[in-house]
């Protein structure tokens, strides 16, 4: 298959056997196969024997404690709640919210755009902390509501509620990207036929449009569901003390070597849970087609609901839920000028607006430091996935055969467990010197957390990077072997330079999506070189006190100016994009960034499944 | 049946039709034919209803509709790509229109079934995914949807228009055959002139927004009313002043050597016509001749022009490249048009352009 023939002046270059003939694939595929074996398969693999076989035969101990146990079967029951009502609210609302912003005629639809937005470029750890410091008991809303009126619940904004509130606005980056890529791809003519034939716009809206977003709707409803499964931050956070969901119960049993079995066993139920839904949605996802028959399509027309009191409604819920989406970002803003007074009592004066913990953050070490260890951690797991598997990437597009689908689908690991269970597994099988790492022991070191961001990122990058040299034009490589080069010379002079465009876009997306990173240094992070994500909920706590509080909006406000940027430079100017990017992406649009209209129901599986690691928004 | 009056269609400071007068007849099969951007299918939707004309009326069936929605207006429309609901299957698609009006389930099943026989759909074919049938399947349930709420006229925009050749002219039969069969005012959107010729009963051609021609196939091919349409419809050379002075000269004719001048490519030839007629033969030299098999398309330069002709490949006399020729010509072929408003100069030409 593909232009597989540079090697060796042809023959049957694509096949296992002439695969193994090449020094090249062989120095990859050693170091691949090491880095599979004892980072992606036996950390997993331990997880399962310690919880099942412990002593070396079978045991139901673990799913003895786990029975007994009433905190971990309620923070089981907890997060199946979790998953089903966030699947509800997050289509609700992201539903909505795409149909206002690409589908009716709504006054000021860009402006609500970005607002709505404002969730792609602040997720997880950071949003659940931002909404606390402006809903939660001593939050600057809550202070505000109190002046107002003195006798409600200053927690009124926690358990439950506040947990699914919270992800809920923070999951509807799926919908915005993919559902509004997707509303994108419909036929404008099928509506003119539905509205020729008599139908109602609200008729056109359930019976043609919104069957035809199904299958990714569909995809979209399984991530929400999975974000709720999973959560880790924002139950932490926001959910108190009678809200408590399985991952932070992995998390606490995890601390303690007589419950890790415990932990353990909840890791294994969580990500049997994700595998299973993953192959419904793929399922789900290949049957049928709903898109365009056709060659000919013409682009949607906005459209105008028809019914005055409707569109007032519509109105009004669009602009309300701008305001709840905008309120957060602005409000940290502002209050990243503001004093430690007017943080805590929420009011605010233009006199006591200052630079003050900008300067702070920026001189004082401490403040510094966690930025600092994030930036480090986030550069080193870009810098080693992505130059790494431009190797792998390269490989996996040009030879198809049996072993190379075994390595592709091993590398998918991370992408089909949940990243505790992947924490989980690093801190058991390599707390005791082990000889797949040279006899080392890593548990505790500054190493394991950077071999877990590594390992998270693998599936996204090899998707992207296998796309982007899919892309390139193999008569390229044809007529520079023609000439004589070799394959490494051909790699580096003609695919490479193709090809950076889009790993420069990969490794900024997944720069950003590690900074604020708090799922996997919860479990994994060195005591004394802590990153921003778990400074930031120690702030939660009120470790730092009012100080830390203006840290953590100033960290948030950096971390927006740098999402934002990148967001800007990958996803945004779209308009150049095709040219601009390179010719290594040209004709293929998941080449630099998934969201695009795909063709095809397959291309946009791929495409919504790497939204778990490109759209860091999700609060887990 | 259809009656477009002094129709205006501007969007923004675009005007996309200036001024359009259009009558089709009950059961005609009419055609708007031209060039991408000319307009055509504007006008098309300005009759089916999505686009409000800035100025003008559109009347069906002697009612005013300028301001009915397109579903209040009783015309049916097979869409470029068919717009089929890629969610529905085949049955659900032509009751799509039945459903909405709330026919009982009953009738509207009997309706479907009624129509699909008639588009010749079979029971099997009703129950699969559109996504499942072929080009040409699509395109009859596209038509049975349209046609299922008995409307008073069908519109078609450029139904054939992504389908490779050979479909496209099996459908094209089909499609004309289903048309005559219901005996439906249809009007239909083209830029293929090969297509509206075989298809229609009437064509109107249309340039830059403004209609250049309205007549039958024949007319519109033979009796072009301006430069343009004789230049989009079939294959005709430029001649010369030389030319028509020299054609003049040999045959007593009184053609303009001033005006722009096109003779058709097969109503030259090489061999004097065996009945003689009108034809004169003028002096020139072979310039090119290509081989297509069926025939050779030849260039011959006569009197500063180089005139295209077609020689049928019957085994008879084929002139190489150089060698000196006559080219036998009707004066009464040649198609004139003012040099500077480019409709056809009067003479023997019934054709009329129209404002």
């Amino acid at each position: 298959m593909s232009g597989a023939s540079v090697k060796n002046g042809g023959g049957n270059a694509g096949s296992a056997r002439s695969m193994l003939r090449t020094p090249f694939v062989l120095m990859v595929g050693a170091v691949l196969t090491w880095f599979i074996a004892a980072f992606l398969v036996w950390p997993n693999l331990n997880v399962l024997i310690s919880t099942f076989f412990p002593d070396g035969g079978f045991s139901g101990r673990a799913s003895e404690k786990l029975f007994s146990s009433q905190r971990a079967m309620k923070s089981l029951g907890n997060s199946f709640l979790l998953a089903l009502a966030l699947s509800i609210t997050v289509n609700v609302v992201g539903i909505f919210i795409v149909l206002v912003t690409h589908y009716f005629k709504i006054r000021g639809s860009r402006i609500l755009f970005f607002g709505y937005a404002t969730t792609f470029i602040y997720g997880g750890i950071v949003l659940a902390a931002g909404y606390k410091f402006i809903y939660g008991d001593k939050g600057i809303v809550t202070s505000l509501l109190l002046t107002v009126f003195p006798g409600m619940d200053p927690a009124w904004f926690s358990g439950f509620f506040a947990v699914l509130v919270v992800m809920t606005f923070a999951t509807t980056t799926n919908h915005m990207l993919f559902v509004g890529n997707a509303l994108k791809g419909v036929d404008y003519q099928t509506i003119e036929a539905a509205r020729n034939l008599g139908a109602s716009t609200w008729t056109i809206l359930r019976r043609v449009v919104l069957p035809m977003l199904k299958p990714t709707l569909f995809a979209v409803t399984i991530l929400s569901f999975l974000t709720g499964l999973g959560a880790l931050s924002a139950p932490q956070v926001l959910g108190g003390r009678e809200f408590q969901t399985i991952t932070p119960m992995i998390l606490t049993f995890a601390n303690t070597a007589t419950s890790r079995d415990l932990a353990a066993l909840l890791a294994v139920i969580l990500g049997v849970s994700t595998i299973l839904m993953l192959a419904v949605m793929s399922r789900l996802e290949k049957r049928g087609t709903y898109y365009s028959l056709s060659k000919v399509s013409s682009a949607l027309q906005k459209q105008q609901i028809t019914n005055p009191a409707a569109n007032a409604a519509v109105h009004a819920i669009a602009y309300l839920l701008f305001a709840l989406y905008t309120l957060p970002v602005v409000l940290i803003v502002l209050y990243s000028f503001a004093d430690g007074a007017a943080i805590q009592t929420g009011q605010i004066s233009p006199g006591s607006l200052t630079l003050d913990n900008y300067m702070r953050v920026l001189t004082q070490p401490s403040a510094l430091r966690p930025f600092i260890v994030s930036v480090v951690y986030s550069a080193l797991a870009t810098v080693i996935a992505v130059g790494g598997l431009l190797f792998v990437a390269r490989l996996l597009q040009k030879y198809k055969n049996w072993v190379a689908s075994v390595f592709e689908y091993l590398l998918h690991i991370p992408w089909i467990l949940p990243s505790a269970l992947l924490a989980l597994g690093l801190i058991i099988s390599y707390d005791h010197p082990n000889p797949l790492v040279g006899g080392a022991v890593l548990t505790g070191t500054t190493v394991i957390l950077l071999i877990a961001f590594v390992t998270v990122k693998i599936p996204f990058t090899l998707r992207m990077l296998k796309a982007s040299f899919a892309a390139v034009n193999t008569s390229m490589e044809e007529a520079a072997a023609i000439m004589g080069a070799r394959t490494l010379y051909v790699f580096r002079r003609i695919l490479l330079p193709l090809v950076l465009p889009a790993a420069a876009a990969i490794a900024a997306l997944n720069f950003n999506s590690m900074l604020d990173d708090y799922d996997t240094a919860i479990f994994l992070a060195h005591p004394l070189v802590q990153p921003l994500g778990l400074v930031i909920k120690a702030n939660t706590d009120g470790a730092e006190g009012v100080e830390g509080v203006a840290n953590t909006f100033v960290y948030t406000v950096l971390l927006m100016v740098i999402t934002g940027l990148t967001m800007y430079l990958v996803y945004g100017r779209s308009g150049k994009r095709r040219s601009g990017a390179g010719s290594g992406t040209t004709g293929k649009r998941r080449g630099t960034v998934p969201p695009a209209p795909s063709p095809t129901a397959e291309a946009r599986i791929a495409e919504v499944a790497d939204s778990r690691a490109p759209a860091q928004a999700p609060v887990s | 049946m259809i009656r477009l009056d002094n129709i205006e269609v501007s969007f923004g400071d675009f005007v996309a039709i200036p001024h359009l007068d259009l009558h089709v007849k009950p059961g005609e099969f009419f055609t708007l034919l031209g060039p991408s951007g000319c307009g055509k299918t504007t006008a098309l939707r300005t009759l089916a209803g999505f686009i409000e004309p800035t100025r003008g009326a559109v009347h069906v069936d002697g009612k005013n509709v300028t301001r009915l929605p397109s579903d209040k207006r009783q015309v049916g429309m097979v869409f470029q790509n068919y717009a089929l609901f890629p969610s529905m299957s085949v049955w659900e698609n032509i009751a799509f229109g039945l459903r909405v009006r709330k026919e009982k389930s009953a009738d509207s099943d009997r309706l479907v079934r009624d129509i699909a026989r008639r588009v010749e759909l079979s029971d099997e074919q009703l129950h699969k995914n559109v996504a499942e049938l072929s080009g040409g399947q699509q395109q009859r349930v596209a038509v049975a949807r349209a046609l299922v709420l008995r409307p008073k006229i069908l519109l078609l925009d450029e139904p054939l228009s992504n389908l490779d050749a050979k479909l496209r002219h099996q459908l094209r039969q089909e499609l004309k055959d289903l048309q005559s069969d219901f005996g439906i005012t249809t009007v239909y959107v083209t830029h293929d002139q090969d297509e509206a010729l075989a298809m229609s009963d009437r064509v109107a051609v249309f340039n830059k927004g403004v209609v250049e021609q309205v007549g039958t196939p024949q007319a519109i091919y033979d009796e072009a009313a301006t430069e343009f349409v004789c230049n989009f419809i079939g294959d005709s050379s430029p001649l010369t002043a030389e030319f028509i002075s020299e054609l003049n000269r040999l045959s007593g004719a009184n053609l303009r050597p001033d005006a722009k001048s096109y003779l058709r490519v097969e109503k030259a030839s090489l061999t004097a016509p065996l009945n003689g007629g009108a034809a004169v033969g003028l002096a020139g030299t072979v310039v090119s001749r290509t081989y297509h098999g069926l025939h050779s398309r030849y260039v011959v330069r006569s009197h500063g022009a180089d005139v295209r002709l077609l020689v049928k490949e019957d085994g008879g006399a084929h002139p190489e490249p150089g060698t000196q020729t006559t080219i036998y010509v009707q004066p009464g072929h040649v198609l004139q048009y003012h040099p500077e408003t480019g409709v056809a100069l009067a003479g023997k030409h019934q054709a009329v352009a129209l404002p």
